[in-house]
């Protein structure tokens, strides 16, 4: 699997000295990302295929992250100048997600009345769900290709 | 589910999930022992999925059955794929994934043990 090494490249006159997304320990946010991924996932499908009709913006909400996580990992483990645009833009939507459904559940806890992985900013999972996307900016702005 | 069976998996991955952070302290790549340390979680996690799937089968319905469903599935997928994801590249970190996955396996074997109980 050498494309999973594949350094960022980019025209003549850019040259990429920092590891890539998917080197190091952003191996370990690849994971980390990637068990969110699942567990979002699995768990918005039950949600939506067993009683979507008791909260459906809760569940969609929850659908969403799901989808969030899943292009985070992929684009975090391909680690490519392109897949970085990606993470970064899946990622930005990850924090403004799980500050919105945060907040909303904690002044209005009607409207979120099943928990999502956003829920209580991500409190169901020891808050690792705010964490993630604070980290992933940071191993984005930690790896981003030096111009010169 | 069996709760003694399951116990063993909450120790084994607690174990595995030290043995991960005590080989990135240390600097090593995971060596051998605690690969095949892995593997035998992984063989005890899918012993555990068959048998709450026979129990299932035989009749017996957990309260939430269908996220029941979807956790046997899921805690068998943990360990086979960051085994593939730390021996691509082999550094400190990989103890780490491999740590993560053992974390991911503890939590779930415990909600699962919470979601064992008879539905009405």
């Amino acid at each position: 699997m050498t494309d999973l090494h594949a350094q960022p490249t980019g025209p003549p006159g850019h040259r990429s000295t920092g590891p890539s997304t998917n080197s190091g320990a952003g191996r370990v946010l690849v994971a980390v990302y990637g068990v969110f991924a699942l567990a979002a996932t699995a768990r918005a499908s039950v949600q939506l295929l067993t009683r979507f009709e008791e909260a459906p913006l809760a569940y969609l909400l929850s659908a969403l992250a799901g989808l969030i996580y899943i292009v985070a990992t992929i684009t975090l483990a391909h680690g490519t100048r392109a897949s970085r645009r990606l993470a970064l833009v899946a990622i930005l939507i990850e924090l403004v997600g799980v500050l919105t459904v945060g907040t909303l559940s904690v002044v209005d806890p009607e409207a979120f009345p099943r928990a999502t992985v956003w829920s209580v900013y991500g409190i169901g999972y020891g808050f690792v769900p705010l964490v993630l996307p604070i980290l992933g900016l940071a191993w984005l702005w930690h790896t981003r290709p030096i111009t010169s | 589910m069996i709760d003694a069976l399951a116990y063993a998996v909450v120790g084994l991955a607690g174990v595995a999930v030290l043995w991960g952070v005590v080989t990135a302290i240390m600097n090593k790549p995971p060596g051998k022992a605690q690969l095949l340390y892995a593997a035998g979680l992984e063989a005890v996690t899918v012993i555990q999925s068959v048998i709450a799937a026979a129990k299932i089968i035989g009749g017996f319905r957990p309260a939430e059955l269908a996220t029941t469903i979807g956790y046997l599935i899921g805690i068998v997928i943990l360990i086979p794929i960051a085994w593939f994801w730390a021996n691509a590249e082999r550094n400190r970190f990989s103890g780490i994934v491999l740590a993560v996955a053992a974390l991911a396996v503890l939590a779930m074997t415990l909600r699962l043990l919470m979601l064992w109980t008879p539905g009405r």
